[in-house]
């Protein structure tokens, strides 16, 4: 084999929830047919507007949920709902208090999926989360903090380590920089481009934002009405988009 | 023409556990009759404070300490109880950043903006107000409890409510912070052609420089309880004088070029037990001197702008000449 195979691919990926009562049940397509590869050490930019199937084609990419249709092949192999996984994909979501037990120390709480996986007595996992902690830019003795007891930024940054303390191959960042204020906007951004460098996870950075978007992602996909209307690399973004809609999201930040 | 809002030299801090905390430190600010003015700053800038300190809706741990909010001439912080429901009534208009909580969950839409009107308005003026903020099939929203309306819609419900007595002065706390981005733009655009219309001086606060730059025509720019910038928008985005002004729009995605790299503020705003006897940024600025950490800068106004720095005078007078020539 010469080129490792992507870490997540997806061919013609749909997905149509139902809804409506027993009787009258209808399918509402969320995703509609769509392809995209990421590869390890490459972040790919979902952006789109609520309801355009960014958040469920997160989903189907983390094996939350099962398509309608298409093949999702995870590192290689289909993804098998069955095969154990823990601990190679992660997700950090808009709000760091879902993430985050908040009547658990911090150092319980990123220390806790190593626990699952039985790896390490508490004294080892402890020197493990302070380790990480310094790399996502904490002091190790906030640790000791509930999450109640620090600021947005600071619980956004234990809310990545807690996603990064397995190592995981493959990361969704789902709107997680949206609730933060710009300037720690932008720490965050960079943390995530720091991290990446240095571990080489595939992301998918899901956003409504083109500007943060374009920022972290090396290729950003539009999505609309569940399909994909432009994939291109993320520089692109920064001077044209092709399609009509890309160029809405350009304008609504140049 | 007289403001419809002057704020004097305000002062308002909060009692917590930990002692007294500064939240707004000496703001100077009169906002002119159908005026749209952008306060930009990063939370615990003192931005919110200062918007509820308008309408003297500040929690009970809060005291004005010092200065006065002057609204169409009466002293807001002197007014009893009588005045101060009928300056919130008739003449003020709240938008908050969640449309959720500002909506009475358990009361239909319609209910709620007739109770806004006031009186007991006829269907046909309860669907005009719903129309007027581009709500289309009016009379089935009127019909809806919150939760059956989307963040969007229920915003522009709010809206609805916040302009239905045509008050003078509409303050929009991070409007769209909650909403999806695709219609951040749309509701901002609703807020600014609404209060155009009807003449009403429209205040967003927010922390995004770029956003309210593009749509406001004066922007002030709060750091440690205090306006630090204040100027025509464009002209402040186009060339910032005070550092902190600069370093957020360093800061913002969106202003750097392709493969460029942001450029976060290092360090934490400050939080205030006292008068700030200094400049307030000094320690996060880049180019602070001793004078900076030694005394408090007095805000000066040049060239149309008013700036809190000891060293903005040259970076103020530079963008003269361009402004003088657009206008």
């Amino acid at each position: 084999m010469s080129a490792p195979a992507p870490v997540i691919a997806m061919r013609g990926i749909a997905v149509a929830y139902r809804t409506g009562p027993a009787w009258r049940r209808t399918l509402v397509p969320a995703v509609d047919g769509v392809d995209l590869d990421v590869e390890a050490g490459e972040t790919v930019g979902l952006v789109g507007e609520s309801g355009s199937g960014k958040t469920t084609l997160g989903r189907v990419a983390l094996g939350l949920i099962r398509p309608t249709r298409g093949s999702f092949l995870f590192e290689g192999a289909a993804f098998d709902p069955r095969v154990r996984r823990q601990g190679a994909l992660a997700v950090v979501f808009q709000h760091p208090e879902w993430a985050l037990n908040p009547r658990l120390r911090c150092v319980t709480s990123i220390g806790e999926p190593l626990r699952i996986q039985g790896q390490g007595d508490s004294a080892e996992r402890a020197r493990k989360v302070q380790a990480l902690l310094a790399e996502v830019g904490l002091d190790p003795a906030l640790a000791q903090r509930y999450p109640g007891e620090l600021s947005g930024g600071q619980r956004q940054r234990m809310a990545i380590a807690r996603a990064l303390i397995t190592r995981p191959r493959f990361i969704v960042f789902d709107e997680a920089v949206s609730a933060l204020d710009v300037s720690v906007q932008s720490q965050i951004l960079n943390l995530i481009l720091g991290l990446q460098q240095q571990h080489r996870f595939a992301a998918l950075f899901i956003s409504h934002d083109l500007a943060a978007t374009r920022y972290v992602a090396h290729r950003i996909a539009v999505m609309r009405s569940g399909r994909f209307v432009e994939v291109a690399p993320a520089r692109k973004f920064y001077e044209r988009p092709d399609h009509a809609y890309s160029q809405a999201l350009y304008a609504s930040i140049a | 023409m007289t403001p419809v809002v002057d704020i004097r030299d305000l002062v308002v801090s909060y009692a917590t556990d930990d002692g007294v905390t500064r939240a707004v430190d000496g703001v100077c600010l009169s906002i002119a009759r159908g005026e749209s003015v952008g306060i930009v700053g990063e939370s615990g800038s003192g931005k919110s404070t200062l918007g509820m300190a308008i309408g003297r809706l500040l929690a009970p741990n809060a005291t004005l300490e010092a200065g006065d909010i002057v609204f169409d001439g009466r002293s807001v912080g002197r007014c009893d109880a009588a005045e101060l429901r009928a300056l919130r009534r008739h003449s003020l208009g709240f938008v908050f950043q969640n449309p959720m909580s500002a909506l009475d969950p358990t009361m239909r839409i319609g209910r709620q903006v007739a109770l806004a009107i006031g009186g007991e308005p006829e269907a046909a003026a309860i669907c005009a107000l719903l129309e007027r903020v581009g709500l289309d099939d009016a009379p089935s929203v009127a019909r809806r409890f919150p939760h059956e309306l989307s963040g969007g819609m229920a915003q522009r419900v709010v809206i609805g409510l916040a302009i239905a007595r045509r008050p003078a002065l509409l303050i929009a706390d991070e409007p769209t912070a909650s909403l999806d981005a695709s219609i951040q733009g749309l509701i901002l655009d609703l807020l600014l052609a609404l209060c155009r219309d009807t003449g009403t001086s429209l205040v967003i606060l927010s922390h995004d420089l770029r956003m309210v730059a593009r749509r406001c025509r004066r922007v002030a720019v709060m750091y440690g309880g205090r306006v630090v910038e204040a100027g025509d928008s464009r002209e402040v985005f186009a060339a910032p004088a005070h550092p902190y002004t600069r370093a957020l729009i360093r800061a913002a995605a969106g202003n750097e070029g392709p493969g460029g790299r942001l450029e976060p503020i290092a360090g934490v705003p400050p939080v205030l037990r006292e008068r700030a006897s200094s400049c307030a940024f000094a320690p996060r600025c880049a180019d602070a001197q001793a004078r900076c950490f030694a005394a408090r800068p007095a805000e000066v106004a040049a060239g149309g702008r008013v700036v809190a720095c000891h060293f903005a005078a040259g970076a103020v007078i530079a963008p003269a000449p361009a402004a003088g020539g657009r206008a």
